[in-house]
């Protein structure tokens, strides 16, 4: 197994980013589970905490009624799609695993890097719903309730139905959320809050409310090399820098680029055929010295 | 010396020398030497006269052979110290020994003992000497000139000894390039031939046993030589027959294959590498193409395209190409599987880039070999499957060549699209729509009755791979499916198991090919290449691109027969029709009369349309083709076309009768189809044309036919009765219009079957009063099945089978929406699903999986997306896949014992994916031979074909598939087992693709499984 495989997905985003991740310690791996992600083998252990009875969305997506048994395939394949999509947006300082037990539970952690939250590590969950994507949004919800107009004091819940009413299929995707998630802190929106004492600090008493932010981020720090809030294989722990584990790994992480580069050059030799010019539609036009031997 | 070598060497080897005092040794030499040189200068006719006529007595030779012996096991033992050399060798190299011992030899009588002695005496020598003596020329030149006084040897015992002494030299060359300098100088002393041991090699290279196994391999040093020193390249360019030697020869050696294979049953569709030792002949073909693969490999550039050029030149072209148009089945049969066996064989690029721009660009009798191929897909004999086998070897190799050529030029323009619609091309599936589609068209017949919870889970994981339902399958056969098993995945919900599978499998495929198409020049997306690319015909370029199979021998080379194949290559005119490009896509009636849509289209879009002059040379060239390809084409030798001909021409005169009744039906059904089928869209000398088309097309329909049984025949006679006597008065008109195109004659049977058979009163699609020779009949019935988004009712499946037999007609324009040639008789083919036999039907599959293997969305969207709304001409796959559920539920509900034969076709097709474990294993093993990943692809190939070949060619259990029934039902119940199966492969592919689609090129490293 790539015990990378976190990293492999992460490695594409901006490098600054590996800083942060090596002053907060590293992800914690999973156990060896072995195979890359699409072995196809979280989905159906187990599938999904809440799980119901097929939903009915499913079983209506198997048109005729015949072929149920493919639904939790669709489901499967839908988020992993969604997936692929948070990792091609690379989204600044934010970071989300799929759960172990289920492809419905991601863990996430975003870090703030200026404005009022600065330096802020919020850990999170995405609870995905079941039918989707034809049910409700995605929730998000932080581990520790952090001190913000839109995120509820008592279950940390971050209110993201303001953003979308109604999740429509094609127009809607998670990485959305994720964003989302991430620009709040950045830009205070206090209409309709979730936390009225926050929104109306900010209004009224904007030293008070910075001062109640700083108390928070600190707060999430300190839980920081907390266990993970739900145990999982999958679930991003942190721990404290260690040199003897870190710094290997964090070699590696910032070789792995280089060295992917050389061997893709390599196997770019080797493998594929194509004697087309680029720009031509013919076959056979590409001049004879560029040929890939 | 004549006996000495071997009976000597063995006691002296017994002998050590160590720790004896170099000086006695070089004394020893030296009074040796004095003896012989006694004995030497005694006949030395320069030395003393009476030599000349004094003979050498036994006595003498076996003296100076004895002297000689000690005192080369002396030289061969000496170690000198540093970089001197040793005394002996000094002595050796300053009294010229060596040659005045070959001087000797010449005296007496040179027999080819004497030879093979002396060889034997330098191979030792040469191997066993510690010190290196090539270096120095008075031994290297002697040696020479025995090697040159061997060059017109014609014994096999000299020739044997020869090579392996040349072999040995090579070796020492390949190790210790600096002598080789040494070799040509000395060389240039003999005169003309330098690098003398090259030229020596060159008359084994074809040969065949051990010998010629040495001198390739002697070869092949000197080759990889050659890519370190421009020198040896430049010289065996331009001084030596060394490439023109080998491909030719390769023509030679193809001459004497066996030109109709053995039968080895019908479910044979090509040749193994295991299956060349069955053909002495092949063997040594494929000896001597391996060794173009490998001198390609090794070899420096310049002699690579040397070489490149004079296989394309005076082989591909001479040979190959006439041998694929032979005159019977079997010939063209047995080239087919040739041309794929080495297509299969050849590693190296530059080697397959000439095969494949052979195959894609050259015209053979101005058509494009390609094209020649393709239509035999539909032809009704074994041909058709080595065909088939051929394009998934010409498909698995990712080539973008190909593809461009084969598929995606048709897909370029997004004519096949509507308008509206573009922008889907590169849509992402996001929520497996596709998917659940496709496994939707699981015939509700097949799905019901035969799944299976499996009770006991593992665990709460997906069982993979768990094969352990052996014993299950037997003890309760009844509730076993085609899969492996399926299990619970969630409580109360099942899962098929063997989707994961599938899953698994279509991940694999994707990501090879993906990776493989990352050299490719474009997306082909829709964007890039634009939609509004001119597409030329490629032959049109043809003399433009040619400037690479370019003879650049400038030499003495005996090259003037070959090089002159090179002028009908660059001859290549416009003439070169596109009889391809327009075939499939009748004007169907909705789309002229029903979407104003299409009409916009047209106007939006111009037709890459060539200017009228070159449409007319084609039509030209095409007639001119057409001819002779039928004349002398495929059938000629075959008994049973000939029956079929005349069986033709009864039923030819019977539909002339028959035709009248039909139109009355039409106008009532499908008051449109007039209006617009009306036009005469082709100028009268297409009607020739055509005719010729059609005789090709009938020949086969019928000979399919005849396969099928006489059943149709008998139905069809009455059905013609019936017809024959209502309108007497509209037979005159419509003879004259119907008589060369015969094809019109089938449909309608086939129609008038269908009519009678299942519709008594509906339509009847025929375009009798038309004159309309053009749009075959089978574009406005496939139209009427597809055009509607939901899959129509089908009617009986025809009995003629397929009826797009590759007809050609180049009055249609390239504006008209077309996905190619040779997706559509895939497609028309596999339509015919339930009429084709089981090895047909598996091609086909894995033909169109492989397919949709490739990530270029605009193939993606073509084949996997459902959402996509098409040209109402364009078949899609999904329609076709639509048509068949409707025939497979169709012939469900008339066969009663529908469920029991399934089950039994199940069971079947299960057992023979267990036979092929074994050999599985066994191709395994061959992987680790491999040397480059290019290889291993081939190799991967290699091994699925095997594994079809293997899946094919049970014919012990074949004998057990559904005993008692006839073969158009086993055929139709297999299709019908199959057909899930497909969906599943298919499903797979598409929520594959959903997720790989995006996958960044650097991410490749972490998932790549190979």
């Amino acid at each position: 197994m790539n015990p990378f495989w976190s990293m492999s997905a992460s490695s594409t985003r901006k490098k600054p980013e590996t800083e942060e991740k090596a002053l907060a310690g590293e992800l914690k791996n999973s156990p060896p589970r072995s195979a890359p992600k699409k072995q196809l083998p979280s989905i159906p252990k187990n599938v999904m905490p809440m799980t119901k009875p097929a939903s009915p969305a499913l079983s209506a997506q198997s048109t005729n009624g015949t072929h149920a048994s493919y639904g939790p395939f669709y489901l499967e394949y839908s988020l992993l799609a969604e997936f692929t999509l948070v990792v091609k947006q690379k989204l600044p300082g934010v970071y989300v695993q799929p759960s172990y037990q289920s492809a419905l539970m991601w863990f996430g952690v975003i870090f703030i890097r200026h404005g009022l939250y600065q330096d802020g590590v919020f850990k999170f969950t995405v609870y995905i719903p079941d039918n989707y994507p034809d049910g409700d949004c995605p929730r998000l919800i932080f581990d520790l309730p952090i001190f913000h107009p839109l995120v509820d004091p008592v279950s940390g819940e971050l209110d993201v139905k303001r953003a979308f009413a109604k999740w429509r299929r094609n127009h809607n995707h998670i990485w959305q959320i994720l964003m989302y998630a991430r620009r709040v802190f950045y830009k205070i929106d206090t209409s309709s809050p979730l936390n009225p004492e926050s929104a109306v600090l900010y209004e009224k008493d904007i030293q008070l409310f910075k001062s109640k932010v700083v108390d928070s981020v600190k707060l999430c720090s300190s839980h920081l090399f907390d266990p993970p809030k739900i145990e999982d294989p999958y679930a991003i722990s942190f721990s404290p820098w260690n040199p003897a584990i870190h710094n290997e790994v964090r070699e590696k992480m910032l070789t792995q680029k280089k060295k992917g580069d050389d061997q893709q050059c390599k196997n770019m030799q080797v493998s594929g055929l194509s004697w087309v010019k680029p720009g031509s539609v013919q076959p056979f036009s590409k001049d004879d010295k560029t040929l890939p031997t | 010396m004549m006996s000495t070598g071997t009976s000597g060497k063995k006691s002296y080897q017994a002998v050590s020398l160590e720790g004896v005092d170099p000086e006695t040794c070089m004394i020893v030499f030296k009074t040796h030497w004095a003896q012989v040189v006694k004995i030497l200068e005694k006949h030395d006719p320069l030395k003393n006269i009476q030599a000349k006529y004094g003979t050498i007595s036994p006595d003498e030779a076996s003296t100076v052979q004895n002297y000689v012996e000690h005192m080369l096991f002396l030289l061969i033992e000496e170690q000198a110290k540093d970089a001197a050399m040793g005394p002996i060798l000094e002595f050796v190299v300053t009294e010229n020994i060596m040659e005045k011992l070959f001087l000797w030899s010449l005296r007496r009588e040179f027999t080819d003992e004497m030879k093979i002695e002396q060889l034997k005496m330098y191979e030792m020598l040469v191997i066993q000497s510690h010190q290196q003596l090539l270096h120095h020329k008075p031994i290297l030149k002697p040696l020479m000139m025995l090697l040159s006084s061997c060059s017109g040897t014609t014994t096999p015992a000299v020739e044997v000894e020869l090579v392996v002494l040349l072999n040995q030299l090579c070796s020492i060359l390949a190790k210790d390039p600096s002598i080789l300098e040494l070799f040509f100088h000395t060389s240039e002393d003999q005169g003309a031939a330098n690098f003398l041991i090259f030229s020596l090699l060159i008359p084994f290279i074809h040969r065949e046993g051990t010998v010629g196994q040495q001198a390739r391999d002697a070869l092949l040093f000197i080759m990889s030589l050659s890519s370190e020193s421009c020198v040896v390249a430049q010289h065996i360019v331009e001084n030596t027959y060394f490439c023109p030697v080998l491909a030719t020869g390769l023509s030679g050696l193809y001459s004497s294959l066996p030109t109709k294979l053995e039968d080895k049953g019908e479910e044979w569709h090509c040749l193994l590498k295991d299956d060349c030792f069955l053909s002495p002949a092949l063997v040594q073909f494929m000896n001597s193409f391996e060794f173009c693969n490998a001198v390609i490999q090794v070899a420096h550039s310049l002699i690579r395209n040397q070489l490149v050029n004079y296989i394309y030149n005076g082989f591909l072209v001479p040979v190959m190409a006439p041998a694929l148009h032979k005159v019977t089945v079997e010939e063209v049969m047995a080239t087919t599987a040739y041309l794929d066996l080495f297509l299969r064989s050849v590693s190296e690029p530059a080697l397959l880039k000439i095969f494949l721009r052979f195959i894609l660009l050259h015209c053979h009798e101005n058509v494009h070999i390609l094209d020649t191929l393709a239509s035999r897909i539909n032809t009704p004999f074994q041909l058709c499957v080595v065909s088939l086998a051929l394009f998934k070897t010409l498909i698995s190799l990712h080539c973008e060549d190909v593809m461009l050529q084969l598929v995606l030029r048709y897909l370029i323009p997004c004519n096949h699209i509507m308008f509206s619609q573009r922008w889907a091309v590169r849509e992402r599936d996001w929520y497996s729509v596709s998917a659940a589609k496709l496994l939707a068209l699981t015939p509700v017949c097949c799905s019901s009755g035969i799944t299976l919870t499996f009770e006991k889970q593992q665990k709460d994981y997906i069982l993979w791979k768990k094969k352990n339902l052996e014993s299950d399958s037997t003890k309760e056969p009844s509730r076993k499916s085609i899969a492996d098993s399926t299990c619970i995945v969630k409580y109360g919900e099942t899962v098929d198991i063997s989707y994961l599978q599938y899953l698994w499998d279509a991940q694999t495929l994707i990501l090879h090919c993906m990776k493989d198409c990352e050299v490719w020049s474009a997306p082909y997306d829709g964007e890039n290449p634009s939609p509004y690319t001119f597409i030329q015909t490629p032959a049109e370029e043809d003399g433009k691109n040619l400037d690479q199979p370019i003879f650049q021998l400038q030499c003495r080379t005996p090259s003037n027969h070959v090089s002159s194949q090179v002028t009908p290559l660059r001859e290549k005119t416009q003439l070169e029709l596109e009889w391809d490009d327009s075939y499939d896509t009748g004007i169907s009636p909705g789309s002229d009369t029903g979407s104003p849509q299409h009409d916009v289209d047209f106007n939006t879009q111009p037709p890459a349309k060539p200017p009228k002059h070159i449409q007319e040379m084609k039509k030209n060239a095409i007639m001119l083709v057409k001819g002779s390809y039928i004349e002398e084409s495929d059938f000629q030798d075959d008994v049973m076309v000939y029956r079929l001909c005349a069986e033709k021409d009864a039923q030819e005169a019977d539909s002339l009768k028959g035709k009248p009744l039909i139109p009355e039906a039409k106008d009532v059904d499908n008051p449109d189809a007039i209006s617009t089928n009306g036009p005469l869209k082709s100028p009268l000398p297409d009607l020739n044309l055509e005719e010729h088309n059609m005789k090709n097309l009938n020949l086969i329909q019928q000979a399919k036919d005849e396969t099928q049984g006489s059943i149709d025949e008998t139905t069809l006679q009455p059905n013609l009765e019936q017809t024959l006597s209502s309108s007497e008065g509209d037979h005159n008109t419509n003879m004259k219009l119907l008589s060369p195109d015969s094809e019109d004659f089938i449909s309608e049977c086939d129609n008038i079957i269908k009519e009678l058979d299942s519709n008594p009163t509906g339509l009847i699609e025929l375009k009798l009063l038309i004159p309309d020779s053009i749009s075959p009949v089978e574009e406005e019935e496939d139209f009427e099945n597809f055009s509607a988004d939901t899959p129509s009712a089908e009617s009986m499946p025809s009995p003629f089978g397929s009826k797009d037999a590759w007809p050609s007609n180049p009055a249609r324009f390239q504006s008209i929406p077309f996905t190619g040639p040779f997706i559509s008789v895939v497609l028309s083919k596999l339509e015919n699903m339930l009429e084709n036999s089981l090895h047909v039907n598996l091609l086909l599959i894995g033909i169109i999986t492989h397919l949709a293997s490739y990530p270029q969305p605009l193939l993606r969207s073509f084949l996997l997306n459902t959402n996509m709304v098409f040209q109402p001409s364009v078949r899609s796959l999904y329609q076709v896949l639509a048509s068949i559920k409707n025939k497979i539920e169709q012939f469900a509900s008339i066969e009663k014992d529908f469920p029991a034969l399934l089950i039994q076709a199940q069971k079947y097709l299960l057992l023979r994916v267990d036979a092929l474990d074994i050999p599985l294993e066994s191709l395994n093993k061959d992987n680790g031979q491999q040397k480059s990943i290019t290889g291993k692809v081939k190799n991967l190939s290699e091994a699925s074909q095997a594994l079809l070949q293997t899946y094919l060619g049970n014919k012990a259990k074949k004998s057990t598939v559904l005993p008692k029934v006839p073969l158009h039902i086993s055929n139709a119940i297999l299709a019908a087992a199959l057909f899930p199966e497909f969906l599943k492969e298919l499903a797979a592919l598409a929520q594959e693709h959903s997720i790989l689609s995006y996958r960044l090129l650097g991410d490749f490293e972490d998932y790549y499984p190979f």
